[in-house]
């Protein structure tokens, strides 16, 4: 019986118009958008495999150690073309520099062909699933209590010997299966076109990453035939439900998530603790002052740093805060004096690294203060909609939110490490190869590789458990609402 | 006749539940958009008049001509428009100002060359450091676009088909009414019920707009809300067009719903972004920032080296037979005195400047400043040509054409930006047009723009130097709003014909 019931639902589904219509939106828009997400996936890959090179170039030009230009590109995700998250928006190059430490604020977007284009809205598949299906599913749902109750339908299949749970049951396995079904047309086509493609490569993780934003999908979907369900029940009047459920749809996924961010600002203004950690890193860097005089006082060398009282035959430099990167030819008189700036180097180098960690942590503590806790505030007032557990459940699959973008600078972090460790290794910061190449330049040959590698699949399914277990726990509500109603119901 | 079915119509509508919730939606939006106004405006105001005056006093402490075409007029700065709440246009994309790039000094041959100020538009991309989720600005253009759109449908998808399924259709039609009597009827019934909590929701949003002191309505800004309600209601009444067409030639509400439903999604929803960037694809590209920078670059060392090589011939035909450099390094290894006395005769040619000297370098100055400003100008002209473009193409959508409408009208947006470049090109050359006329009026000068020694040494009244304004005329937004409001009108006549012709051939 409970088979006959679903086998009527699907067939009522298929054979109706709006399935047909629903399906040929969505394909549609998936297909035209899918086009244009690839190709940008691609030109992006081309500008990372182009900065790359670029990087690698500028590590050879380095002939002294403190020439070292060092730059870390952020890969595109593949899976961006799903969910772009955080993925385009954020800057990618990151730069390797012993004396500061890279955070998630300090990757740099150049490169940006034309930026007027940010003025059109960035879309993703996972957007289209977001609005059309969901009003698919509402649309499905709005009639399917009323709809029968009104005609009659519903007092006929009662007085047959079916329990009401299990017509409920068959009504929301029927409309499911109808709505999973666009979802995955147009998975099967978005992965033609990929594999048309040949330089975008899915490894198997991003096949069960896919897997995980189907699911997500599909619960998504389920809670809002499920809110036109019970709408429907409620009302009796499919004139009345649908107009509840349409302006529902209007408020959870057009509205409530741009309202929210747009209208309530959580944290308010930080720009008082922004300037107070501005003021503790400047007092840290004064130490810096103090001991150089202190250094110098001590030591033979005089006059103005970097060049002191040494002669140089050739010098270039270039100069950024604090930084000094110097290439320079020693004359001979000066000679004696060279261990003493090879020690003044070590000295200050070794202090930059010891500083720059200290003000990271108050540079990460007021980043978490201001920013990340304006983001996480942001995040929690959108979750309240579906709509929002949605998108940020499928970006955490994908990998392309704010934990997927801080795995990826905690690696930076590591690797800026690994230079270091690297640098003390040759005995970088104390040798005379740090500004001077007249005794050979640098050979670059064993500077450790750059490696990221993203987390792996069941990483990005814990983070995307909360908010799917939401999602669960809203679907399991609803069913109950559902169901208590429709028993009670009179026919 | 007519009137009577407006009122039914009116009437009808009224009761039901789908007005009421119109209701509280857009009472409820125009609200929260008036309230973060009054936050966030202020704020907006104030930097501006800040920045402008600080601009302002910094170009009237420079008392010399040179100090003026050394330095340039300071940073240009975007008037904030007082009805940012109705179109934000995106602003945090476009810059609020223009740039200074820097300068450079060179020395050589010639002794020491410095640069004068050239124009430069910067680029702004705050998604770079912003982790916090993108969201869409509730202003009324997304009221506007995304509510009197799907608000009309719920109105219109059971006009004709749900009357028809009932039976009252043909009971109507029996009476002497004639079919397009019926539809004007509907059109216009609907169309005053969608109206009337919109107006409503503006009437509260501007109440709470007004308790504000800095934002000042003028005028014309009265003349500009009334159009923008005319695109609204034109807007709206696509919408009731569209409606009515698919309803007259369905058979059941529920198809017409969903296919209304759906064509609405694709349309407002995708096709405003999706249109504008699948189009950028077919383009050709711009310039990236690596190959603009290599081709200026190019150019610039072009100059540098010609105005090189004049300036050597200039000083070997003043004071012949000087040695090059190389030779100079040469002759330091065999007889040192005798290469100090060489390097001190040049040392002396290189300092000493004539009036062919002078021209020479005031002639490189202004070729960089040109040189540099072509660049920057054609790159951006690019750009906006790609986006100009872009756009062009997604007025296939109503809801983009009403977009860019409103911000035309509200001032704000790519349009505006386009505005103020604008303002800012003719502000430069009045700026330099000064600066000559200036120069010219002193008979002590050399009239070499561009260096020190060749330009008028007078100081200059600080009231006399121009000032940058950006004002924007009504008739400037109106200039560029006539297309979009053109098309709006094309596309309300053609939905409607085409809603009377589908009803005309309709089998009741």
């Amino acid at each position: 019986m409970l088979r006959n019931l679903i086998r009527q639902e699907i067939l009522g589904h298929l054979m109706s118009a709006r399935f047909l219509a629903a399906v040929v939106i969505t394909l549609l828009l998936v297909v035209a958008n899918a086009v244009v997400l690839l190709e940008d996936y691609e030109q992006r890959l081309a500008r990372y495999n182009h900065q790359e090179n670029v990087h690698r170039q500028k590590i050879q030009e380095a002939k002294t150690y403190s020439f070292l230009k060092l730059f870390v590109e952020r890969p595109p995700n593949p899976l961006s073309v799903f969910s772009s998250g955080l993925d385009k928006r954020l800057g990618s190059t990151f730069e390797i520099y012993h004396g500061s430490v890279p955070m998630i604020s300090s990757g740099s977007a150049r490169g940006l062909e034309n930026p007027f284009l940010n003025l059109f809205t960035k879309i993703d598949l996972v957007l289209i699933f977001q609005v059309v299906l969901s009003l698919m599913a509402l649309l499905f749902a709005y009639d399917a209590i009323s709809g029968d109750w009104e005609s009659g339908t519903l007092r006929l299949v009662i007085s047959h010997p079916v329990r009401r749970g299990s017509i409920l049951f068959a009504k929301y396995i029927g409309a499911m299966l109808c709505l999973l079904l666009p979802v995955l047309m147009s998975l099967i086509l978005v992965l033609i076109l990929l594999s048309l493609n040949s330089t975008i490569y899915l490894s198997g993780e991003n096949f069960l990453r896919i897997g995980g934003i189907v699911l997500t999908t599909s619960t998504y979907l389920s809670v809002f035939y499920l809110i036109g369900l019970v709408v429907s029940t409620i009302t009796r009047r499919t004139a009345t439900s649908l107009m509840i459920c349409m302006f529902l749809w209007v408020a959870l996924v057009l509205v409530y998530p741009n309202w929210s961010r747009f209208s309530i600002n959580p944290v308010g203004d930080t720009s008082a603790e922004r300037s107070s950690t501005n003021q503790q890193v400047e007092q840290i860097w004064e130490e810096v002052d103090r001991e150089e005089r202190q250094f110098i006082a001590n030591s033979p060398l005089e006059g103005e740093s970097p060049r002191f009282n040494l002669s140089y035959s050739d010098w270039s430099s270039s100069w950024g805060d604090r930084r000094r990167q110097i290439n320079a030819k020693v004359q001979k008189e000066s000679e004696p004096l060279v261990p003493h700036l090879q020690k003044y180097n070590e000295t200050m180098e070794t202090l930059y690294i010891r500083l720059a960690e200290q003000t990271a942590l108050i540079r990460k503590k007021n980043l978490d203060n201001t920013s990340l806790r304006k983001a996480t505030w942001d995040e929690r007032l959108m979750k309240l909609s579906p709509a929002g557990l949605y998108t940020f459940a499928t970006s955490a699959w994908a990998g392309t939110d704010l934990e997927g973008m801080s795995d990826f600078v905690r690696a930076v972090q590591d690797y800026r490490r690994t230079t270091i460790n690297y640098l003390h290794d040759k005995k970088a910061f104390g040798s005379r190869q740090w500004f001077a190449s007249d005794q050979g330049t640098v050979d670059w040959w064993d500077l450790p590789q750059f490696r990221f590698a993203p987390a792996n699949a069941w990483e990005n399914a814990t983070r995307a458990l909360p908010e799917l277990l939401l999602l669960l726990l809203t679907n399991l509500a609803l069913f109950t609402v559902i169901f208590l109603f429709f028993t009670k119901i009179e026919v | 006749m007519i009137w009577h079915i407006i009122k039914r119509e009116l009437f009808d509508h009224i009761n039901s539940l789908r007005f009421i919730l119109t209701f509280l939606i857009l009472s409820a939006l125009m609200v929260t958009n008036a309230v973060v106004h009054l936050q966030t405006h202020q704020d907006r105001v104030r930097d501006y008049s800040e920045d402008v005056t600080n601009t302002s006093n910094e170009l009237k402490s420079r008392t010399q001509l040179y100090s003026l075409a050394e330095k340039g007029p300071g940073r240009l700065y975007k008037r904030p428009s007082s009805l940012s709440f109705i179109a934000d246009g995106g602003e945090a994309y476009l810059p609020r100002r223009t740039y200074n790039e820097g300068s450079w000094s060179k020395s050589g041959i010639g002794g020491r060359v410095k640069s004068n100020w050239w124009l430069s538009y910067g680029s702004v991309n705050p998604d770079a450091k912003d982790f916090r989720p993108q969201a869409t600005k509730i202003d009324w253009v997304f009221i506007i676009t995304y509510l009197l759109s799907f608000i009309p449908l719920l109105f219109t998808f059971d006009a004709l088909s749900g009357e028809r399924e009932q039976g009252t259709l043909r009971l109507c039609l029996a009476n002497p009414i004639s079919r397009p009597t019926l539809l004007i009827g509907k059109f216009l019934g609907t169309l005053i019920t969608v109206l009337i909590p919109f107006i409503f929701a503006v009437l509260l949003n501007l109440a709470v707009i007004s308790t504000d002191s800095w934002t000042q309505l003028s005028g014309a800004d009265w003349g500009r809300l009334g159009l923008i309600l005319l695109i609204a209601t034109s807007y709206a009444g696509i919408f009731i067009g569209l409606g009515l067409m698919v309803s007259a030639g369905t058979r059941e509400p529920r198809v017409s719903l969903v296919i209304l439903l759906l064509i609405w999604v694709a349309t407002v929803v995708f096709m405003p972004s999706t249109l504008g960037i699948l189009s950028t694809k077919w383009m050709t590209p711009v310039q990236t920032d690596d190959q603009f920078d290599a081709s200026k670059d190019a150019a610039l060392r072009q100059i540098s080296t010609d105005f090189d090589d004049r300036m050597q011939t200039i000083k070997e035909k003043k004071s012949p037979n000087l040695l090059s450099m190389s030779e100079l390094e040469k002759l330091f290894e065999t007889s040192p005195e005798e290469a100090m006395a060489a390097a001190r005769k040049m040392q002396e040619a290189w300092e000493t400047e004539g009036d062919e000297e002078m021209a020479l370098k005031a002639e490189y100055i202004n070729k960089d400043v040109e040189i540099r400003e072509r660049f920057n100008r054609q790159h951006l002209d690019a750009q906006i040509a790609q986006v100009q473009r872009a756009r062009d193409i997604t007025r296939f959508s109503p809801a983009a054409i009403v977009q860019y409408a409103l911000e035309s009208m509200a001032g704000t947006g790519f349009n505006r930006h386009l505005q103020f470049l604008e303002h800012v090109h003719r502000y430069i050359k009045q700026f330099r047009e000064f600066i000559v006329e200036t120069d010219r009026a002193d008979i002590q000068s050399r009239h070499l723009i561009g260096i020190p020694k060749g330009m008028s040494e007078k100081p200059i009244a600080s009231e006399a130097i121009p000032e940058f304004e950006d004002k924007v005329t009504f008739s400037d937004t109106f200039n560029t709003a006539t297309l979009d409001l053109l098309l709006l009108v094309l596309l309300l006549g053609v939905f409607l014909s085409g809603a009377f012709i589908v009803f005309l051939r309709a089998e009741v």
